[in-house]
C-alpha cells in the first residue's frame, strides 16, 4: 500500500510540484519567521552579555515602574558623590560613572547620521579598561577633555571618518565641533543594535548632555574572590533610596528580556500573515485531493475489489498527504531561512536596522515547519481521504466514472443562514462601531457561510454565464462550473481568502489615511512645525529658541514626549506650553477651560477622561518613571485629534520637573500676520542651518508625510498577504490542471467532432475566468465589508473617517480577471493537445 | 500455447487454506465439493414500480477444480451474480456461499479479507493500476495482506503467462493481451478457492482470447484450480467443463462438456 501512495505522489509531477508549492509557501512563512526572530534574538543577546562582561554590579536610579525597552525612558540620574561612595563598600576593585543622553553625529557633509529605529546616543566612554567590558577602542584611544571625542566603527564607516578628523555633533543644547580621537566597537559588531554612539569623558559628557553632577548609572568591578551576588548585598546597602544595585548579569538578562518581548510581538504579526497563507494553502490542498480522489474512484474500487480494507485506502491516501506534507515542510524550511535573510533587508527598508549574526535555526523551527507541513496537509486530505474509503468495490466494474453527488439542501439553506448572519452582523458592528471582537466573529461567520454554501453560490456564477450563443465557450464553461460545482467553490474560496484580508487591510488603511488628513488639517492652526528628520528622537531645545528670536515669526509651541502611566494604563503624556497653545491647535474644549490649564493640572480627552471617570476639578495621578506618583488638577477636557498625538496633557513646567531630557518631539509655531509662507520658510531654514536633523512642514506637508507612513505599511502588509493570494492562484492551475487530465476523454470528443483547438483552450480559459471571478467578488466583497466594520472598531484608535478605495477594489477585480486567464495558459495548451483519437478510444 | 504441468500443490506452502476444498491433484472434476454456491438468490434494484429484477430466485453451485461459464443474453442478470457470490454486491434476499461461509454474516471488512485470501479476479478491462508496473500489480493482493509471494509459484505462473519480459512494464506499455494476462497472474498468484472472471476477453482480439482461455482451462486441469468465467462468447464458454445459461435473471439450463456448436444450438434455443 505504501507503494502505491508513493508511486501516486509520483505520478503527476506538475500536479506534486503545484500541490508541494501551496504547502511550501505557508511553511516558509513560519519557519523564516522564526529564524528571523531566533536569530535576531540571538544577536542581542550576544550584544548585551558581551557589553556587561567585566561589570559586576550596576547601580542606577530606581524607575517607578518597570518600563518596557521600547519607550527608550531612562531611569532618574544620581548624584555623582555616590560613585565616592561606592568605591568605599569593600570587596570594590573599582566603580566608575556613566552618563547617556542625546547626540546626533553629522557626516562630513552635515547630513545626520540618523538609523532608523535605533537611538541616537552620546555616551561618557573610556575610564577602568575592564569595566568596558565588550567595549573596545579599535582605533585611537579614549577622548579627554572638552574638544575630543570617539564614535562607534559603523559611523566611522559610514561618513567615512577617521582619527584626526573633525566631527560636527547635534546635541539637547547646541551644535559643536569634536576631534575624533578613537573608533569604538562591541565585540565583533560596529554598533550598538544600529545605535550610533558619540563618546567624550565623563565631565565633558555630563556637560554636553545636560547632567551636570549626575550620573546614569555607576559600574563596580568586584576585588578578586568576591562574588557579583555579594557585593551587590554590599553596595545595595549604602545606597539612598531611589538607587538600586543590580549584578552586570541581571542588567544583561534584562536587556535580552525586553528584547525577546519585543520580537515575539514581531513575529506574532508575521505569523498572522503566515496563517492567512497556511489557511489558503490548506483549501489548495483539499481541493487538489478532492479531486485526486474523484479521479481515482475507479482505482479505489479496483483496489477494495481485489482486498484493499477501507482503512488501507484510507491510509494509503494519507501517507500519500504525509509525503507531499513532509516535501513541502523540507523544501519550505529551506525556502524560510532564504526568506529570513530576504526580510531582514525588508525591515532595514523600512528603518528597522538588525545587528548582523550568524542564522540561528532552532529545533522549535524545523519542528514548526514540519508540523505546519505535515499536519496541514493531512488535515486537509482527511476529508477527502475518508470520502474515498467509502468507495464501492462495485465501481471497478462500472464504466461510468460517478460525478460527485449532489448537494444537500440542508448544508445550502446552512451556508445561505450563517452568510446572511455574518454579513448582518458586520453591518451591526459598522454601525455600531468600536466593536473588534465582534467584527471578528462576524466576519467568520460570514466566511463559514461562504464556504457552506460555496457550491451553489458556484452554481449561481454559472447560471449568470450560462448566456449567449450556442456553441460560445461561455455556456459551456458554464455548465462545466454547474457540474463541478463544488471543486469550483472551493478553487474559488482560496482566492477569496486572500482577497478578503487584502481588502479589510486596503479599507481600513484608506480609513486611517482619511483620519490622519482629518486630525493634521482638523484642529490645526500652525503654519509650521519643525520636527525630527526620520526616525530621530528629537529636536534640540536651541532650535526652538534660535526660532523664536526670528521676525517673522509669531508664537513657538514646543511639545516634549515622554511615557507614563495614568490610572495604571501606559500612556504617552505630551508636555506644552499652554501659552500660545490655542493659537497653534484648536483642541475643540468641551468641559473646563483652557485658562485653568496652568501648573499643577492636566488636560485629557473627554472620551479618556471618560474612561478614568476623572471630572474638571478632580485629582488626577500619573506616574512618571523618574520621580514616581504626581496628583494634578483635571482642569479640562478636548474632543479634537491634533497634531499634538496625545490624549494627556500637562504644562512644560510640570514636564521639566518630572523628565530630565528636554528633547522637543516636535514644534509648532505660526509667522506673523502679512509674512508670506515661502518668506517665513526660507527664514526658518536659514535660522536652522545649524541642525540639520529638524525638519520644517507646512500643514500639506505634515498630511502628505503622515499619510506616506500609512501608504508604506499598506505596502509591506499587502505584499505579504499577496503571498497567500499567490498560492490561490497556484490552486486554480491546479484544478484546472487535473481537470483537464480529468476529461482528456470529453475534451477529445469535442475535438473529434469539430472543436478547433482554438475553442478548447477558449473552454478551459473561460472556466478559470469564472472561477477567478467568482473567488474575487466574493472576496472583495467580503473584505470590503469587514474592512469598514475594522474601521469603525478602530474609531477609539483614531480611525474616525471612514473611506472605501473603491479604484483599488475595481483593480483588484480586473486583476482576478486577469489572474484567471493567466491561470489557464497551461491548462489550456494541454488541453487543445489532447490525442483525438486516444481520447476517444483510451479506456 | 500448451497447457505445461505447473508446480506440484504438494510443494506449495501456500495451500493450508485451500486444503479445506479438498480438490484432488491431477485436475479431476468428479470431486463434488462446492466452491461456491447460492441459493435462493434474488437481487432486485429500485423500488415501486421502477423495480428491476436482476436475479429471480437462483439456485447454482460451482464444483471444486471445474472450469463453469455463465452465459446468458445482455441483462440476463449474469453479471449481479458474480457479483453478489463474490461480494462485491450484496443479495435482496437468498444466501451467498464462498465454500462454507455465508458471505451476508461477514462485516465489510471481512468481505474484504476473504475477496483478498481466497477470491481472485479478472475483470473486462480497467484490472490494473496505472501506477505500478506489471509484477507489483500481481503481488498486489499479497501486498495488501502484508505476505510475500512464493517466488517460485510466482515465476511458474508468469512464465507460463508469457510475462517475464513485462514485470517492469506499466500497463500503459502493455498490449491487451498482456494486461489481461497479468491480471490472471495476479488472480492466481494466492492460490485461490475460486477464481472469477468477468468477460475477462472482452476486449481482446481472438488470437489473444484463445491464449487466456487455453491458460485457464490449463491451470484447472493441471492444478484443479476452480474457473468461474462469466462471458457472452460461444467461442470461450466451449473451453468451460460445464455452462450454466441466465436469462431474464434465472438459470434456465446447463449444458456439460461443451463445445462451441453446441453453446451457440442452445444459445439460438433459448433466444427464440
Amino acid at each position: 500500500m505504501l507503494r502505491v501512495s508513493l508511486r501516486n505522489v509520483l505520478a503527476n509531477k506538475l500536479r506534486l510540484v503545484l500541490t508541494i508549492a501551496a504547502v511550501t509557501v505557508g511553511v516558509a512563512f513560519v519557519s523564516g519567521t522564526f529564524v528571523l526572530s531566533d536569530t535576531m534574538t540571538r544577536a542581542f543577546d550576544q550584544l548585551y552579555s558581551g557589553l556587561t562582561a567585566g561589570t559586576d554590579v550596576v547601580v542606577r536610579g530606581q524607575s517607578a515602574y518597570s518600563t518596557d525597552v521600547t519607550t527608550q525612558e531612562q531611569p532618574p540620574p544620581l548624584d555623582e558623590d555616590l560613585v565616592e561612595v561606592v568605591a568605599q563598600v569593600p570587596g570594590v576593585a573599582a566603580a566608575q560613572g556613566g552618563v547617556t543622553g542625546f547626540a546626533l553625529i553629522l557626516d562630513k557633509d552635515g547630513v545626520p547620521i540618523q538609523p532608523g529605529g535605533a537611538p541616537t546616543l552620546g555616551a561618557s566612554v573610556g575610564g577602568d579598561d575592564q569595566l568596558a567590558g565588550g567595549f573596545t577602542f579599535r582605533e585611537g584611544q579614549a577622548p579627554a577633555g572638552l574638544g575630543e571625542i570617539a564614535i562607534d566603527a559603523g559611523s566611522a564607516a559610514e561618513a567615512g571618518y577617521q582619527v584626526g578628523d573633525t566631527v560636527d555633533v547635534v546635541l539637547q543644547d547646541s551644535r559643536s565641533s569634536f576631534t575624533l580621537v578613537g573608533i569604538v566597537g562591541f565585540g565583533d559588531t560596529d554598533s550598538l543594535a544600529g545605535a550610533t554612539l558619540a563618546g567624550f569623558d565623563l565631565p565633558t559628557a555630563q556637560q554636553l548632555l545636560g547632567k551636570v553632577g549626575l550620573v546614569d548609572e555607576i559600574e563596580v568591578r568586584a576585588d578578586d574572590g568576591v562574588t557579583a551576588q555579594a557585593l551587590r548585598a554590599d553596595v545595595g546597602a549604602v545606597l539612598p533610596t531611589g538607587a538600586e544595585a543590580l549584578t552586570g548579569q541581571q542588567v544583561a538578562d534584562e536587556g535580552s528580556a525586553a528584547v525577546r518581548d519585543a520580537m515575539s510581538v514581531f513575529s506574532q504579526v508575521l505569523l498572522v500573515f503566515a496563517g492567512v497563507s497556511v489557511l489558503v494553502g490548506s483549501f489548495v490542498i483539499w481541493n487538489t485531493f478532492s479531486v485526486l480522489v474523484a479521479q481515482r474512484r475507479r482505482e479505489v474500487a479496483l483496489l477494495r475489489a481485489v482486498g484493499a480494507t477501507r482503512r488501507q485506502v484510507l491510509t494509503g491516501i494519507m501517507v500519500e498527504a504525509g509525503v507531499i506534507g513532509l516535501v513541502s515542510a523540507g523544501v519550505g524550511l529551506g525556502t524560510g531561512v532564504g526568506l529570513a535573510v530576504g526580510i531582514r533587508s525588508l525591515l532595514k527598508l523600512i528603518g528597522i536596522e538588525v545587528p548582523a549574526t550568524s542564522t540561528t535555526i532552532e529545533p522549535r523551527t524545523i519542528v514548526a515547519a514540519l508540523l505546519v507541513g505535515v499536519v496541514i496537509t493531512m488535515a486537509a486530505a482527511l476529508v477527502p481521504a475518508w470520502a474515498a474509503s467509502r468507495v464501492a468495490p462495485m465501481e471497478a466494474l462500472r464504466d461510468v466514472v460517478p460525478t460527485a453527488g449532489d448537494i444537500r439542501p440542508a448544508r445550502q439553506i446552512a451556508g445561505w443562514v450563517l452568510l446572511a448572519a455574518g454579513l448582518a452582523g458586520l453591518v451591526g458592528c459598522a454601525l455600531a462601531g468600536g466593536q473588534l471582537a465582534w467584527t471578528g466573529v462576524a466576519t467568520l461567520t460570514a466566511f463559514a457561510g461562504l464556504v457552506t454554501a460555496g457550491p451553489s453560490l458556484a452554481r449561481g456564477t454559472a447560471r449568470l454565464a450560462d448566456h449567449g450563443r450556442r456553441g460560445n465557450g461561455w455556456r459551456m464553461a458554464a455548465r462545466n462550473i454547474a457540474r463541478s460545482s463544488r471543486r469550483s467553490a472551493a478553487t474559488a474560496l482560496a482566492l477569496t481568502i486572500g482577497l478578503a484580508v487584502v481588502c479589510a487591510v486596503a479599507v481600513t488603511a484608506s480609513s486611517m489615511k482619511a483620519s490622519v488628513a482629518d486630525s493634521v488639517t482638523g484642529g490645526n492652526r500652525s503654519d509650521f512645525a519643525l520636527r525630527p528628520a526620520g526616525a530621530g528622537s528629537g529636536v534640540s531645545p536651541a532650535a526652538a529658541d534660535l526660532v523664536r528670536g526670528l521676525d517673522e515669526v509669531d508664537t513657538v509651541v514646543e511639545l516634549r514626549y515622554t511615557g507614563a502611566q495614568v490610572g495604571g494604563q501606559n500612556a504617552t503624556v505630551v508636555g506644552v506650553d499652554p501659552s500660545g497653545l490655542d493659537d497653534v491647535v484648536d483642541l475643540g474644549p468641551m468641559d473646563g477651560s483652557l485658562a485653568a490649564f496652568t501648573p499643577g493640572t492636566m488636560m485629557l480627552r473627554a472620551e479618556t477622561a471618560e474612561a478614568l471617570g476623572a471630572r474638571v476639578g478632580n485629582p488626577v495621578q500619573i506616574t512618571f518613571p523618574e520621580t514616581g506618583v504626581q496628583t494634578v488638577t483635571l482642569a479640562g477636557t478636548f474632543a479634537n485629534d491634533t497634531l499634538l498625538e496625545s490624549n494627556y496633557l500637562i504644562t512644560l513646567a510640570d514636564f521639566q520637573d518630572n523628565v530630565t531630557s528636554r528633547l522637543d518631539g516636535a514644534v509648532l509655531l505660526t509667522v506673523r500676520d502679512g509674512v508670506a509662507p515661502a518668506v517665513a520658510e526660507r527664514s526658518l531654514s536659514q535660522a536652522l542651518a545649524e541642525y540639520p536633523n529638524v525638519t520644517i512642514s507646512d500643514p500639506a506637508e505634515l498630511t502628505a508625510d503622515a499619510q506616506a507612513s500609512v501608504d508604506q505599511m499598506l505596502g509591506l502588509v499587502t505584499a505579504l498577504l499577496l503571498l497567500a493570494v499567490v498560492v490561490a492562484v497556484l490552486g486554480i492551475v491546479n484544478t484546472l490542471v487535473l481537470s483537464v487530465v480529468e476529461r482528456t476523454r470529453a475534451l477529445g470528443l469535442m475535438r473529434a467532432v469539430g472543436a478547433t483547438r482554438r475553442q478548447v483552450r477558449t473552454l478551459v480559459r473561460r472556466e478559470s475566468v469564472l472561477m477567478s471571478l467568482l473567488g474575487a467578488v466574493t472576496g472583495i466583497g467580503l473584505g470590503t465589508v469587514s474592512g469598514i466594520a475594522l474601521s469603525r472598531a478602530l474609531v477609539d484608535e483614531g480611525v474616525t473617517r471612514l473611506a472605501v478605495p473603491s479604484g483599488t477594489l475595481a483593480a483588484y477585480l480586473a486583476v482576478a480577471a486577469l489572474v484567471g486567464v493567466l491561470a489557464a495558459i497551461g491548462p489550456a495548451r494541454r488541453a487543445s493537445r489532447v490525442d483525438v483519437l486516444r481520447a476517444v478510444t483510451t479506456e | 500455447m500448451t497447457a505445461q504441468p505447473i508446480q506440484s500443490r504438494a510443494d506449495s506452502h501456500l495451500l493450508d487454506r485451500q486444503a479445506e476444498s479438498a480438490v484432488g491433484s491431477g485436475g479431476s472434476a468428479s470431486c463434488s465439493a462446492l466452491a461456491a454456491r447460492v441459493q435462493g438468490a434474488t437481487r432486485t434494484y429500485g423500488v415501486g414500480a421502477a423495480t428491476v429484477v436482476a436475479l429471480d430466485d437462483v439456485t447454482v453451485g460451482f464444483v471444486s477444480g471445474e472450469f463453469t461459464a455463465i452465459m446468458g443474453p445482455s441483462g440476463s442478470g449474469k453479471s449481479t451474480l458474480m457479483h453478489c457470490m463474490t461480494g462485491l454486491d450484496t443479495l435482496t434476499s437468498g444466501q451467498a456461499f464462498i465454500g462454507e461461509t455465508d458471505l451476508a454474516s461477514l462485516s465489510d471488512r471481512e468481505l474484504t479479507v476473504l475477496r483478498r485470501d481466497r477470491l481472485g479476479f479478472v475483470f473486462q478491462a480497467f484490472n490494473l493500476l496505472p501506477t505500478l508496473t506489471a509484477e507489483e500489480n500481481i503481488t498486489l493482493p499479497a501486498d495488501l495482506a502484508g505476505r510475500t509471494v512464493h517466488r517460485g509459484w510466482f515465476h511458474t505462473i508468469v512464465s507460463t503467462l508469457g510475462l517475464q519480459e513485462r514485470l517492469t512494464h506499466r500497463p500503459a506499455q502493455l498490449s491487451g493481451g498482456q494486461q489481461q494476462r497479468t491480471a490472471v497472474a495476479r488472480a492466481l498468484v494466492s492460490r485461490p478457492e475460486v477464481v472469477f472472471a468477468d468477460e475477462p476477453t472482452g476486449a481482446l482480439d481472438s488470437k489473444a482470447s484463445a491464449e487466456l482461455l487455453r491458460f485457464l482451462r490449463s491451470v484447472v486441469d493441471d492444478l484443479g484450480q476452480t474457473v468461474v468465467v462469466v462471458t457472452h462468447d460461444p467461442a470461450a464458454a466451449a473451453y468451460a467443463d460445464r455452462v450454466v445459461f441466465l436469462v431474464d435473471g434465472a438459470v434456465v439450463e446447463e449444458l456439460a462438456d461443451p463445445t462451441r456448436d453446441s453453446v451457440l444450438e442452445t444459445m439460438k434455443r433459448l433466444g427464440s
